[in-house]
């Protein structure tokens, strides 16, 4: 753990005047935390752009990396999938072009996790209990079925694994239709690691790490968001 | 908010005082005996409180033939609790006075303060405050006082409370609750060690109780009324506490969908007030119950069963589709009703009435006059089965009433239920597994009272012999199901 890292991370936003973690920062302030989130890079250019393919491999994922551009995906601001070089040059092409004026701070350029299964973890500040974690179904079932449970921090192992047991979708999490069982371990280990950054980090108001993608048995964050106090 | 070190800190013995106390000072007595302060005060007397009462009213007189002080001050005696009923403006002063005088707490059942959401009434609940921190233990305002049956205290209106003690505590925001669930309790075969009604909690409130509740020798289960606590992270810490000692079994009042804060993630939004009182009263392994009903029938369970968890249980009786409606319960609440081998269900089988009945588990009788002792043997020998752990017997004394009519004799006379609470027992002792009945009574109208009042004698024949009774089937497994979800996350957590 890099607590120090993260700390410097959320210090330079607030100077900054960000409302928000971008997508980038949010997931190196996750890293921080052991918190394993998708390989990914900021790129600038064309030129940029080629070396992050080569490095990270199709197919891949880009997107608008801005602080401001909270939903990005109802911004069209993400493409996914994409498996060629052209295909991505293009995707970089459009989504520069599509950014808000002045808010161009880059393009995201990530691995694609393929896993169907999505969990979604969070952090919010209860006025009258303090930093609680929440756990669930992922994705778009997030908002549809709102199956999702809460703990307070600082949790404790068997607060983790309750979760998991305590949502209607547990089974999830189990080895289902070919996939294999989830790692609870490691979730477990993800879900402290949240309640850790909402009891560390005072300026980090909530927490959406959504989705967290099973990529067969191992949890990844895919898409996160972390908003300032 | 109040850091922790602010806060008014009382010892046992401070508490002992409040509930136990020598003699007490009503404040605000009429001599005409209306109004609260007098009507404290003949429910104190008619409950059976021993120690004397000092009435006091500026206008003086006196009341029942007892003198009416003019003054606090010249209340001859020293006091350990007031009682203060007059208008909310003297109330600070009241309260001053009583502390001078070195009583360890005052009871405020005066309205007219916060609860008004006026500058003034927040201003005089800040002036008790104040009062309170230089050494008085305020309970209320806007309350209705505490019940200790041991002690004879008593709510109001609570004259006709139980002055049998018992391992039931509760505390409560509202006043109302606490009369109500003290007469559900009592009505259910429940006693109680102490019910303190808080009011606007303006001193002592949720998280002290709790911790006085957790650490009370005579207190076994917790309950509690919330609406709001004062202090999320000290009540948490506290409650996952105690609940490691004993069960605290909790409604929380209010609780209102998500919150209507500006929040920008999904976590935060969907993070409301109810979601999150869910989960943390799981986590700290608080019972929480959605009414005072649950709450009565789920404290029965508690007190009523050894600590410990039933996963697999007889079910014995009869009644509408009994076997697919105790499956449907069971599997509903994660118990398992087990089929009994061959050999037992033959046994069994020859003891009841042909045909009609299965003893495969669930047992039925089939006839609802099967006598008592043979009932107590089909008993005996389910308990047998070593994967029973828990029997439920669901009684039918509703068909007696036929009985009555052929015989010309009244329903309670006609029905053995003093009889088979007293063989239930006997089959409690001998193989060591607790029995639960349920009083199945299908026939509540105006035409049938007398089936109505047999059966709260049957339930108050099984009371006494430490047999729970619930009205249905679900009510019981439910109950079960809480005893059992309490102590299976205790012992993971004392692994």
């Amino acid at each position: 753990m890099n607590k120090q890292a993260a700390m410097e991370i959320i210090k330079k936003a607030r100077e900054k005047g960000q409302k928000a973690l971008s997508e980038f920062e949010a997931k190196q302030v996750l890293a921080a935390y052991d918190i394993p989130v998708t390989r990914e890079m900021i790129v600038e250019d064309q030129l940029q752009l080629k070396q992050a393919a080569a490095q990270i491999g199709f197919p891949l994922v880009m997107k608008a990396c801005s602080a401001d551009v909270a939903h990005k995906t109802e911004n069209n601001l993400v493409r996914v999938d994409l498996r060629t070089s052209q295909e991505a040059g293009l995707a970089f092409a459009e989504i520069s072009e599509q950014m808000p004026d002045g808010e161009n701070s880059g393009v995201l350029v990530q691995e694609m996790v393929s896993g169907k299964r999505e969990l979604v973890m969070g952090m919010t500040r209860d006025p009258q209990f303090g930093a609680c974690v929440m756990f669930g179904l992922g994705g778009i079932f997030t908002e549809i079925l709102k199956d999702i449970v809460f703990r307070k921090a600082p949790l404790a192992r068997e607060d983790a694994l309750d979760m998991m047991q305590e949502i209607r979708g547990r089974k999830i999490l189990e080895a289902v239709r070919g996939m294999p069982a989830a790692d609870t371990d490691l979730l477990a280990q993800m879900l402290i690691a949240v309640g850790q950054i909402g009891l560390d980090m005072e300026h980090v108001a909530e927490i959406d790490i959504n989705p967290v993608i099973l990529a067969g048995s191992r949890p990844v964050a895919v898409d996160a968001l972390i908003v300032l106090a | 908010m109040e850091s922790k070190a602010d806060s008014n800190s009382t010892d046992q013995t401070q508490f002992d005082r409040i509930f136990h106390p020598e003699n007490i000072a009503v404040i605000g007595v009429s001599s005409k005996g209306a109004g609260f302060g007098a009507g404290m005060f003949f429910a104190l007397r008619a409950i059976g409180y021993e120690k004397d009462i000092f009435l006091v009213n500026p206008k003086g007189g006196s009341l029942a033939g007892q003198p009416i002080y003019k003054r606090i001050e010249d209340i001859p005696h020293g006091f350990d609790l007031a009682i203060i009923t007059v208008t909310a403006g003297a109330v600070p002063g009241a309260l001053e006075e009583c502390r001078r005088k070195g009583a360890a707490a005052a009871q405020i059942l005066s309205s007219g303060f916060r609860e008004l959401n006026t500058d003034e009434g927040r201003a005089l609940e800040e002036q008790v405050r104040q009062i309170a921190r230089k050494g008085i233990r305020v309970i209320g305002p806007n309350c209705f006082g505490i019940y200790c049956p041991q002690s004879g205290l008593t709510v109001l209106p609570g004259a006709d409370l139980s002055r049998k003690t018992g391992p039931v505590a509760f505390c409560s925001q509202s006043g109302g609750m606490a009369v109500d669930f003290a007469n559900t309790g009592k009505s259910m075969g429940l006693a109680f060690s102490k019910i303190v009604s808080f009011g606007n909690g303006a001193d002592l409130r949720e998280t002290e109780l709790l911790d006085y509740f957790g650490n009370d020798s005579q207190t076994g289960v917790i309950n509690m009324y919330i609406e709001g606590v004062k202090d999320g992270e000290a009540f948490f810490d506290t409650l996952k506490n105690i609940t490691q000692k004993k069960p605290v079994i909790i409604i929380k009042g209010g609780l209102s969908a998500a919150g209507s804060r500006a929040v920008l993630s999904h976590t935060a939004s969907m993070g409301g007030s109810r979601v999150i009182w869910q989960s943390l009263l799981k986590q700290a392994n608080a019972v929480q119950v959605n009414d005072m009903e649950e709450m009565a029938r789920t404290t029965l369970a508690f007190t009523r069963l050894p600590a410990r968890v039933f996963r697999q249980i007889s079910v014995l009786g009869g009644g509408g589709a009994l076997g697919v409606g105790a499956a449907d319960a069971a599997e509903t609440h994660g118990i398992s009703i087990p089929a009994f081998e061959p050999g037992l269900r033959g046994q069994i089988e020859d003891l009841l009435p042909r045909p009609g009945s299965s003893a495969a588990n669930p047992v039925d009788v089939a006839n609802p006059y099967v006598r008592p002792e043979i009932l107590e043997q089909v008993m005996e020998l389910a308990a047998a089965d070593k994967r029973i752990e828990l029997q439920i017997l669901i009684t039918l004394f509703h068909h007696y009433k036929n009985f009555s009519a052929l015989t010309g004799k009244p329903v309670r006379e006609v029905t053995p239920y003093a009889e088979l609470a007293e063989r239930v027992e006997k089959v409690v002792q001998k193989t060591g597994k607790p029995v639960v009945v349920v009083l199945n009574n299908p026939k509540r109208g105006t035409d049938h009272m007398d089936v109505v009042e047999m059966i709260q004698e049957a339930r108050q024949a099984f009371m006494q012999r430490q047999i729970p009774a619930f009205d249905s089937l679900n009510e019981a497994m439910e109950a079960i199901a809480r005893v059992n979800q309490y102590y299976n996350t205790k012992g993971k957590a004392n692994e």
